[in-house]
């Protein structure tokens, strides 16, 4: 505590984060700041806002989609892996602890662009899991219907960045120190009730981390919209490549690649908030 | 009237059923994987493959196509990638955790950036300089792009995980005489150590899954795995897809066995001292 | 210097050549069966005929965004002022042959060999309205066809009024990819407004006119109307994906794509294929050198090659079942009848013929494509 506030720490501080600023600086915030430049240069070499007023003349519905999904998608692994992790922390049936913790990593080595690959012909409508539900009589052939909208793409990003959330979680919990959750147990506290009031609290700066960096994630994602839903709405990442590819219009992409950033950036500022805070408490 | 007053035999059979339908969730759409990779004739009305062959390995591992070639290079990039972004994201992760450092937020936001932004239009940029400076087409100039895209990963953990140190421990330490080396080599390190790995990992994960920017600067010279996973997905070609993605699967299950055994072998060590 | 140095290096340690090896360096976007067909069929004729020679082929992805990569390694390379380039021989889409000359990244080098005779196609001479002659000679042609299920489609419909006509008795049967997905979505949709504006031979043809913006925004407002009754598909793959699965059982598709799936089995060869009146686009693939490649008179030869009739027959048609590059008299003596019959299965040639269009210039092909952001998708 002490030792921080000597102010020879403020150099050696910036000393040690130098290299690794240096790399993401070098490599990508400054071809970025290249990318923006475009975003708002005119044909004629001045400054002109006409790129983002057309981006969002053509795009607020799909950046509106985006921000939807990728909130949604958030909220559902941030609960899934609760879920998880809080069974693999204070399950009682050793076997199922095991299996679940053998079964849930599998998504994490799949790459987006199989994830979206498999998502594909799994959510279609002559699909896998059409297939079975109506082989298990659940429902009719007639009804059976195809997710690849965006439920699909919800589902392709819950199932591939859940187990990531998941793994941190359960990392954090299980250097939880054990005395807290077993007086509580002694006490005869119900173990949803250990899970939300004495390990949840302990665990949220892990929580939070994981929940942002998949948000952030997701919103760069571009094979899982173009593989499963491509056709409007769809997401910010789908309109780039599009405009990219067709238009060669690369100020409107880079615009609408800022804009993705003005969004992330938002899911950002949750976690550096409340990280600001936790430094402070301990400071 | 929830799960933990129900009796014991009708607790085990929700249970059973719950991890029947996570399992399901898990390996259903997985199982298209593995059926696509040895599927030689599939189509409507048919819900099976109506043939099974080899015929796309031998398509896949053919001596011209080099995919061991290519997958070897993946896995000598993802290892490098995974050395450099540890090497410089422990330091920062330890001052962003520990030291006072000036705009905090603003070089936390900075890492993020290379995930954050749809990185099309950027790498074409990136392409750019590399060339200039002649790194195109070197495994140097890749790793170096890769490790630009994993740092945030290995920082933010890194930080989340010395943040989560005891301070109480290393002042203990210090009191004891240790000198800050050595309170962080043998108390905060140890302990972080846990996150490190699992950064480790997912650097590891996210450099066998990048092609984007291995393909602006490393091609022709470097081809990349993934580069050719991707280009057969996007294509509708399922087969050689599915096959690649599965090559890509052992060193990744490999490097976290590995990693996740060498962790444990260490904390241990460590507890008795 | 220190560049060629590095550049030098990094190719000894990661190609493990010897010193006397060149290497050629073929990029080619469009799907994996191209990367094959270079390194299976092409190289090692190649190889064997200029000994010391090593063919090197990559993949850049299927569709536009595959060309677009090639062409932004191209611009990259131009903007740092490298000497020589890392691509030899690219293969491409016309979209990007037309930016790829306008921005002078190409070398001009069909009058230099003697295959370059061989094409009197306009498309030899004409991407999308740009002048690209000299620069390109086209690997194969490719056209947008109806593919559908003779079991449950027992008369496709031969015209876009008689599809619009059945998509109201038969919702949700027809599936095509939208603008975002595919050039086969994009080539439906101009296929459609040339179809319904009226001016269609102004569209392929020119001069533009501005004042077109009407008739094009009225033959969309008739395909927003159509959109109800269809499936928007994931893209190129997605329309073949969804007709593998039975899930629609009539799309536009790219002939080469659909051969190429029957081929791997992902196709029931039951399938069949039929070309609408007054007609869909079709495209070349273009062999296109660098302005700066590092071997320029290799390429040269390289593409002689690939251009010959006997490889045209051998390896386009027979192997494929594409349409060739080249004109067809040319090649059509190197084959048995079955095998050239084997083309027209579907669409024969006189339908091709007539039906097979080039897509609209780019100007109004821009107006299209953005006209249906705004009119079919708001």
């Amino acid at each position: 505590m002490a030792a921080a506030r000597r102010p020879a720490d403020r150099w050696t501080g910036v000393a040690l984060a130098a290299p690794a600023l240096a790399v993401v600086g070098a490599f990508f915030i400054a071809p970025l700041a290249m990318s923006a430049i475009v975003a708002f240069r005119s044909k004629g070499g001045g400054f002109t806002l006409e790129h983002f007023s057309k981006a969002f003349d053509l795009y607020t519905t799909d950046l509106l989609f985006t921000l939807a999904i990728v909130l949604l998608s958030t909220v559902l692994i941030g609960l899934l892996s609760i879920a998880i992790a809080g069974y693999l922390t204070l399950g009682e049936n050793p076997r199922a602890v095991a299996m679940l913790r053998w079964l849930y990593r599998w998504p994490l080595f799949i790459p987006f662009v199989v994830a979206g690959q498999v998502m594909r012909t799994f959510l279609a409508k002559n699909g896998m899991l059409n297939h079975v539900l109506i082989g298990s009589g659940l429902i009719e052939p007639l009804s059976a219907q195809s997710m690849l909208d965006w439920r699909g793409i919800v589902v392709a990003f819950v199932w591939k960045q859940a187990p990531f959330v998941t793994l941190l979680l359960a990392g954090a919990m299980a250097s939880l120190e054990s005395q807290h959750i077993e007086a509580a147990r002694n006490l005869g506290a119900r173990r949803l009730r250990v899970l939300i009031d004495i390990v949840l609290p302990q665990v949220r700066g892990t929580l939070l981390v994981g929940l942002v960096l998949s948000f952030v994630t997701m919103l760069s994602v571009l094979s899982v919209p173009l593989m499963i839903n491509p056709n409007s709405p769809t997401m910010v990442t789908v309109d780039v490549a599009y405009r990219i590819n067709t238009f060669a219009d690369y100020p409107v992409a880079n615009a609408l690649c800022l804009l993705s950033l003005v969004l992330a950036a938002g899911g950002a500022w949750f976690y550096l908030r409340h990280a600001s805070k936790k430094i402070e408490a301990t400071a | 009237m929830n799960a933990m007053t129900l009796p014991s035999p009708l607790r085990s059979l929700l249970r059973a059923v719950l991890l029947a339908l996570f399992a399901f969730a898990i390996f259903g759409p997985l199982l298209n994987l593995f059926l696509w990779a040895f599927a030689e004739r599939w189509y409507f009305p048919s819900k099976l493959p109506l043939e099974y062959g080899l015929t796309f390995w031998y398509r896949v591992f053919q001596p011209r196509g080099n995919a061991l070639a290519s997958l070897g290079t993946s896995i000598w990039i993802a290892v490098l990638t995974v050395f450099l972004s540890l090497a410089v994201a422990v330091p920062a992760g330890y001052a962003l955790a520990r030291l006072r450092l000036p705009w905090r937020s603003g070089i936390l936001l900075a890492f993020l950036l290379p995930q954050a932004v749809p990185n099309l239009p950027v790498y074409v940029n990136i392409a750019q300089v590399f060339y200039q400076i002649g790194l195109n087409g070197t495994i140097l100039g890749v790793v170096l792009v890769h490790a630009s895209h994993g740092l945030v990963l290995a920082v933010w953990i890194a930080s989340a995980a010395f943040a989560s140190v005891d301070v109480s421990l290393e002042e203990a330490a210090r009191n004891l005489g240790a000198s800050a080396w050595t309170c962080f080599r043998t108390v905060t390190l140890p302990i972080a150590a846990p996150g490190l790995i699992a950064s480790a990992i997912f650097v590891f994960l996210e450099s066998l899954d990048e092609f984007t920017g291995t393909y602006f600067v490393g091609v022709p010279d470097v081809t990349t795995l993934p580069l050719l996973m991707f280009n057969a997905s996007m294509g509708g070609n399922y087969q050689i897809a599915s096959i690649t993605a599965l090559l890509l699967l052992i060193p990744s299950i490999g490097f976290m066995l590995v990693v996740e055994r060498f962790l444990k072998a260490d904390v241990l060590a460590m507890v008795g001292r | 210097m220190k560049s060629r140095l590095i550049a030098f290096a990094s190719a000894l340690a990661f190609a493990g050549a010897a010193f006397a090896q060149t290497t050629l360096n073929v990029v080619t976007a469009g799907d994996q069966n191209m990367v094959d067909y270079v390194n299976n069929y092409l190289a090692p004729k190649f190889e064997a005929a200029n000994p010391g020679v090593k063919v090197r082929a990559v993949g850049t992805g299927p569709g536009d965004s595959g060309s677009q990569k090639i062409y932004e390694k191209l611009s990259a390379q131009q903007k740092a002022g490298t000497a020589e380039w890392d691509v030899d021989v690219a293969v491409i889409h016309q979209l990007a042959s037309a930016t790829m000359v306008n921005e002078k990244l190409l070398m001009p080098y069909r009058n230099d060999i003697s295959a370059g005779k061989l094409v009197s196609r306009d498309t030899a001479k004409n991407a999308l309205g740009a002048n690209v002659d000299g620069y390109v000679m086209p690997m194969f042609h490719s056209q947008i066809v109806f593919a559908y299920n003779p079991e449950l489609v027992k008369a496709p419909p031969r015209s876009f009024a008689e599809l619009t006509e059945w998509v109201k008795k038969n919702p949700k049967q027809f599936g095509y990819n939208g603008v975002k997905g595919g050039m086969s979505g994009v080539g439906f949709v101009t296929g459609w407004v040339s179809a319904y504006s009226g001016i269609g031979d102004k569209l392929e043809k020119g001069p533009f006119d501005a004042s077109s913006g009407p008739a094009i925004d009225k033959a969309l407002a008739g395909l927003k109307d159509f959109n109800q009754y269809v499936v928007m598909t994931p893209g190129n793959a997605g329309t073949l994906d969804m007709l593998n699965r039975g899930e629609i059982a009539i799309g536009p598709v790219w002939v080469d794509m659909f051969y190429t799936w029957q081929a791997d089995g992902r196709m029931s060869p039951k399938m069949k294929l039929a070309l609408p009146s007054p007609g869909l686009p079709g495209q070349p693939m273009y062999y296109v050198i660098p302005a700066k490649a590092a071997h320029a008179q290799l390429a040269k030869k390289f593409i002689e090659l690939a251009e010959s009739p006997e490889v045209q027959a051998d390896g386009i048609i027979k192997q494929f079942n594409w349409y060739p590059g080249i004109d067809p008299q040319y090649v059509q003596p190197k084959l048995d009848q079955a095998a050239w019959n084997k083309l027209f299965t579907d669409v024969s040639p006189q339908d091709l013929a007539k039906y097979g269009r080039p897509f609209p210039l780019s100007p109004y092909f821009k107006e299209i494509v953005e006209g249906y952001e705004r009119v079919v998708l708001k």
